[in-house]
């Protein structure tokens, strides 16, 4: 039960197949990665999980705990415990951080209960010390100006504030320099544990030094095609994502 | 080509001092093909039907109206041919050119001609006269195209109406001319009227850089220019034309120009404007095909009583096509500057990217500038923005540099020349970028004489 | 993409009702020099106004309708058909329990006098042509501070009155402001003497309750030096088959010192024509300040405008505009700066949703001679779907070396993406929508006094919804 089951996942995008019977399994606890060179359907799987609407299910299933998640729309998606940290994060002009995560902590809460403010700020202040983020941050527009590191830590504070139980990075290590990325991984770090899922898609091994998955599944046109431990991140950085290509038995694409 | 030859045979073909206001008399030779001949009289019955244009036309919102008045002016005999040599030896432009037309008072004077490789590749750069007979379809087909929306009708019928000669430049499919071409438009005769005329025609993938430059033989006479140019940039072409415009100030100058971007072609327009005592530009680029994208650029230097009036409209006809204005005034003695502008994103135009900037230095208490930026959008996903401002020199720039040494008078024309500099820099030649530089050297310099 | 359909009106349909006409007077359809003899006679002119209003007359059919740079909407009008004068008869009373049952009951479904007992410190109540009631807190009276009708204005005060009405917006201004001066009837004259700091806001309501009818309110505002006064206006309509026209002309007077706020929170039904002029004067050091908010109306007209006349005068105009389906919001600003020192600050946003059509035009008027002098304008727009549009035309002019003018203005959108992004936070589509426009919003609710920045932000929530989904 306690785990997001992913079955021969099928996607499409105006009618081209992008994702191409894809499955794979994320239990609790654990931390997946998946790699794979540009276009090959990464980014897409993390929207296609959150329920973006430009993509189409053509067949497939993803249970999350049981239930299939591509029945819900994205919001309830997200207040089943799915959380997808974006790669390209949207600015929301005006509306701070503060105003914008206590409407997304109060949308989880049963109908007529009222958030406690004194609460929710004692709990956000919390996350915020823990991701060494500094107080001011609360007050401004969400990611409206910020710098691609402040962009990724807002992300992982949601997660932090959110307590989902299944989170998807997407990139999370792009336009990241070495400082921030320590402190990002570090925000991912401590928020593992036995409640927590995480599937950390990436196309570069280095976020691999700083967040160790328990597993690695490399992802060519549209399916994982290989699947190991951590050391497989290492052999990829290695010998390059052709190699991947070349142990594959069907024949390449045009 | 021999240019007493051209004289001698324009001469006959020309009447002889008509106001232009009697309408375009009929020529006794007329080489001309019929065709012409008919559209130029039908443009005259549509610039009769036309009402002046009124200060409470939107178009003419600001505008000085009163300096319209067209009833001095006439056509003008073709030049003596001691005065044609001395505008030819004048007509000095660029070190590196592959082709250069030289007019005066609307008389063809002389061609550079190009080189036997452009030509073999099928590039056209020729007088109006010739082009019309030598590439009758092609020249047809754009001829005169695109309405003048801006207010201007009645001036673009009149162009049609009087237009002699002027430039026909065509660049095939995937040429590439790497060095630019120049024209040379001079008014010459005391209260000549000359309707200039560019037509280029650039076809897909091709490149090509043209700059005009139009002149007065003296400085204290006065004349009236009434000029389209006209670009056609084909699909992934590349087009910048720069016009310089520094007449005398006795001149009245009204400058119409249309740009049609296709798909994933760039057009740069960099209009400098000098001279004239009352210049209006108007200036569309109608985004027509995806991925287009045209920049536009302006700098005027106004002194004693000049005016310059710009009209402007970037027209996004296609998503994801992108336009940027900017267009800096630096205003002296009573100079008027008026800017219109407008953004318009049509309903299809989704995602298309539009920025206009206008920016005054008013540098005397008289001086004034009116600014009317505009948007109209009604597509979606479409990130637009304009500004306006108009202020004066800091004066701690000022006084930095006064503290430096350099006399007040030298002060103020670095900082201007740095004011305007932003426009010229969007330039990527640093040759064309001097040249600019050097003009309006020139009118400070004749400014402080 | 963000999906349209733009069925809003839950709000509107709280001023959405009507009860029968019982006028006494009614002054028939179509305009003619008889119809202002008939509003003369019923309201006992004095002479002066009555040549004043035929003199407009004239003006208004001289004028030709400003179609040639306004939208052409407006050709929908027909002066003919439309009824300029209607009352019950009635004085204005000063105690609520005078106030006829019927009309009573419409002010209270609206909220009045509730919120008058909350924290105004007067009301003025106006049915159709005329003022129903009019109150004024007795302490605020006794500072000598006059709230009445123009009506009563014009023959308690005329040596006030006559002094500044028709200065500040001349008979011929534009077409509507000549229309206005022909068959003015309501509004409010308020006066308030030196140094009088009126501390609580005076409101007036306008309703319209009559169909095929015109409110040509007139509203006149002095505050003397040193004086400071906050106004508020409100206004609605029930939703009639056929178009309704409001064209106020309201003229306010800063003397040296002195500090106006005027607030509008006009929610026409949207079948009205809202065509309206407003403009102050502001003398030395004065301050003059529009906060204008228009939700309703079909077709808005609005460029509240203030004269710098005096050294160091301030204009200001914070302006949001919410065009929904089928309304153009047509507002701006102008501001005349006609003195040293003089500096003004125009703050615009406007939401276009599904057809809406939000349009900016601004003038600003810097002459010559002139030293110091500052404009700062900033106009943002927000679209929402697909097929609403959204335009700005502003006129700047300066002269001279000693001002600085700055204009600047945006479009954006609320792009699918963002959406997206919220709901992947647990927000639902509306709860994200609406969380984006109010941030878009935000800083300018903020001007608002207190309680309309509360209403106005639930009034925006309630226009959203049914906007997505």
């Amino acid at each position: 039960m306690d785990q997001l089951v992913i079955k021969d996942l099928h996607v499409s995008i105006d009618e081209q197949e992008i994702i191409r019977g894809l499955s794979l399994t994320i239990p609790k606890g654990e931390v997946h990665a998946i790699m794979g060179p540009n276009g090959s359907g990464k980014s897409t799987l993390a929207k296609v999980l959150a329920g973006h609407p430009d993509y189409t299910v053509t067949s497939g299933t993803v249970l999350m705990n049981g239930e299939n998640v591509l029945d819900f729309e994205p919001d309830e998606r997200a207040r089943k415990g799915l959380f997808l940290a974006f790669q390209y994060p949207s600015e929301i002009p005006g509306v701070t951080i503060a105003n914008f995560l206590r409407a997304a902590v109060q949308a989880r809460m049963p109908e007529g209960e009222e958030l406690e403010a004194t609460d929710y700020y004692a709990e956000l202040y919390k996350k915020m010390d823990l991701l060494g983020m500094d107080r001011s941050f609360t007050s401004r527009s969400v990611n409206e100006g910020f710098s691609g590191g402040e962009k990724k830590r807002n992300e992982i504070l949601q997660m932090a504030m959110l307590t989902p139980e299944f989170a998807v990075l997407d990139e999370t290590d792009s336009g990241l320099d070495i400082d921030a990325l320590k402190v990002v991984a570090q925000g991912v770090n401590s928020l593992r544990g036995p409640k927590l899922g995480v599937l950390l898609i990436t196309h570069y091994q280095r976020l691999l030094n700083y967040i160790v998955p328990d597993h690695v599944h490399v992802m060519v046109r549209g399916r994982i095609e290989l699947s190991g431990g951590k050391e497989l991140a290492l052999q990829l950085e290695e010998k390059g994502y052709d190699w991947v290509r070349d142990d594959i038995t069907e024949p390449a694409l045009a | 080509m021999d240019p007493s030859a051209v004289l001698e045979k324009t001469a006959a073909i020309v009447p002889e001092n008509a106001a232009i206001l009697g309408g375009p008399q009929s020529r006794g030779d007329d080489s001309r093909p019929a065709w012409f001949g008919d559209q130029q009289q039908s443009a005259w019955t549509q610039f009769q039907s036309l009402p002046m244009p009124v200060r409470t036309d939107q178009a003419w919102r600001f505008s000085n109206v009163g300096a319209l008045d067209l009833s001095p002016f006439s056509l003008a005999r073709p030049l003596a041919e001691a005065d044609g040599r001395e505008v030819l030896e004048r007509s000095v432009g660029l070190d590196e050119t592959c082709g250069r037309l030289v007019f005066a008072d609307d008389h063809f004077l002389e061609r550079d001609v190009l080189s036997e490789k452009l030509r073999n590749a099928g590039v056209i750069f020729q007088p109006l006269e010739r082009a019309m007979i030598e590439h009758e379809d092609l020249f047809r087909r754009h001829f005169m195209s695109q309405p003048a929306t801006l207010g201007s009708a009645k001036f673009a019928a009149l162009h049609e109406a009087f237009v002699r000669s002027g430039t026909f430049l065509y660049v095939p499919r995937g040429v590439e001319v790497e060095l630019p071409l120049e024209t040379f438009h001079w008014l010459h005769a005391e209260n000549a009227a000359i309707f200039p005329h560019t037509l280029v025609v650039a076809d897909e993938l091709s490149k090509v850089t043209l700059v005009e430059y139009f002149r007065s033989t003296d400085r204290t006479r006065p004349g009236f220019a009434c000029g389209v140019n006209d670009l056609i940039v084909g699909a992934g072409a590349k087009v910048t034309y720069i016009c310089a415009q520094d007449w005398s100030d006795h001149t009245l100058s009204i400058q119409i120009n249309a740009t049609t971007v296709a798909r994933d072609a760039t057009a740069l327009n960099l209009h400098l404007g000098l001279g004239g005592k009352y210049s209006r530009l108007e200036s569309l680029s109608r985004l027509a095909g995806e991925g287009a994208h045209s920049d536009m650029l302006a700098v005027a230097i106004g002194t004693e009583t000049q005016e310059f009036d710009a009209r402007t409209l970037q027209d996004h006809a296609s998503p994801h096509t992108f336009s940027d204005l900017l267009f800096k005034n630096a205003l002296t003695g009573s100079a008027r500057n008026t800017f219109g502008g407008l953004i318009r994103v049509e309903p299809q135009a989704h995602f298309t990217d539009a920025y206009q900037k206008v920016r005054n230095l008013l540098l005397s208490d008289d001086a004034e500038a009116n600014s009317m930026p505009g948007l109209e959008i009604l597509a979606d996903n479409v990130k637009c923005s304009h500004g306006a401002t108009s202020g004066q020199l800091d004066e701690d720039e000022m006084f930095y540099l006064l503290a430096r040494g350099i006399p007040a008078p030298v002060a103020r024309e670095l900082l201007v020349g740095g004011f305007l500099n932003e426009v010229l820099e969007r330039l990527s030649d640093p040759v064309l970028v001097a040249k600019l530089e050097a003009l309006i050297a020139a009118k400070f310099a004749r400014r402080a004489r | 993409m963000v999906k349209q359909n733009t069925t809003l009106d839950i709000e509107r349909n709280l001023g959405n009702f009507a009860y029968p006409e019982t006028h006494t007077h009614d002054a028939g359809t179509g305009l003619t020099e008889k119809t202002i003899h008939y509003i003369s006679d019923v309201k006992q002119d004095p002479d002066w106004v009555r040549e004043f209003r035929l003199k407009a007359l004239q003006t208004f059919l001289s004028k030709p309708m400003p179609t040639h740079w306004a939208s052409k909407d407006l050709e929908a009008i027909v002066f003919d058909k439309i009824r300029y004068y209607l009352s019950g008869g009635i004085q204005p009373k000063r105690t609520w329990e005078e106030v006829p049952d019927d009309v009573k009951r419409t002010f209270e479904r609206l909220g009045i006098p509730e919120q008058e007992r909350k924290f105004l410190a007067g009301v003025e109540a106006q049915f159709d042509s005329e003022a129903v009631y009019s109150n004024i807190k007795k302490a605020v009276g006794e500072q000598g501070v006059i709230f009445v009708g123009s009506a009563d204005g014009l023959k308690e005060h005329p040596e006030i009155f006559r002094k500044w009405f028709g200065k500040v917006i001349p008979t011929g201004d534009n077409k509507f402001s000549a229309l206005n001066s022909a068959v003015f009837s309501g509004g409010s004259f308020i006066y308030v003497p030196p140094g009088v700091k009126v501390k609580h806001p005076l409101q007036a309501y306008f309703r319209i309750n009559a169909e095929n009818f015109g409110q040509f309110e007139r509203t006149l505002i002095i505050v003397d030096e040193g004086a400071e006064l906050t106004y508020m206006e409100g206004c609605t309509a029930p939703k009639f088959n056929t178009a309704t026209l409001h064209s106020a002309v309201v003229e306010l007077v800063a003397m040296k010192g002195a500090k106006i706020q005027y607030i509008t929170v006009q929610n026409w039904s949207n079948n009205v024509f809202n065509l309206v002029t407003k403009r102050g004067l502001a003398h030395e050091e004065a301050e003059v300040k529009w906060i204008d908010c228009n939700i309703g109306s079909r077709l808005t007209m609005k460029y509240p405008g203030v004269v710098m006349k005096g050294r160091k005068a301030r204009g200001e105009v914070i302006s949001i505009a919410l065009a929904g389906d089928g309304q153009h919001q047509d507002t701006g600003a102008k501001m005349v700066h006609a003195a040293d020192e003089t500096t003004s600050n125009i703050i615009s946003k406007s939401i276009s949703i599904g057809t809406g059509r939000a349009t900016y035009r601004g003038l600003v008027h810097v002459p010559k001679h002139l030293k110091n002098c500052k404009n700062n304008t900033e106009c943002d727009a927000l679209l929402i779907n697909a097929n609403s549009r959204t335009d700005t035309y502003p006129a700047i002019t300066v002269r001279g070396t000693g001002n600085a003018v700055q204009h600047e203005a945006s479009v954006s959108q609320v792009s699918a993406e963002q959406i997206f992004y919220m709901q992947q936070r647990g927000l639902t589509e509306a709860q994200a929508m609406s969380l984006s426009v109010n941030g878009f919003v935000n800083d300018l609710v903020r001007q608002f006094p207190m309680e309309y920045s509360v209403e106005l932000k639930r009034l925006i929530e309630l226009e959203m919804e049914g906007s997505v989904g």
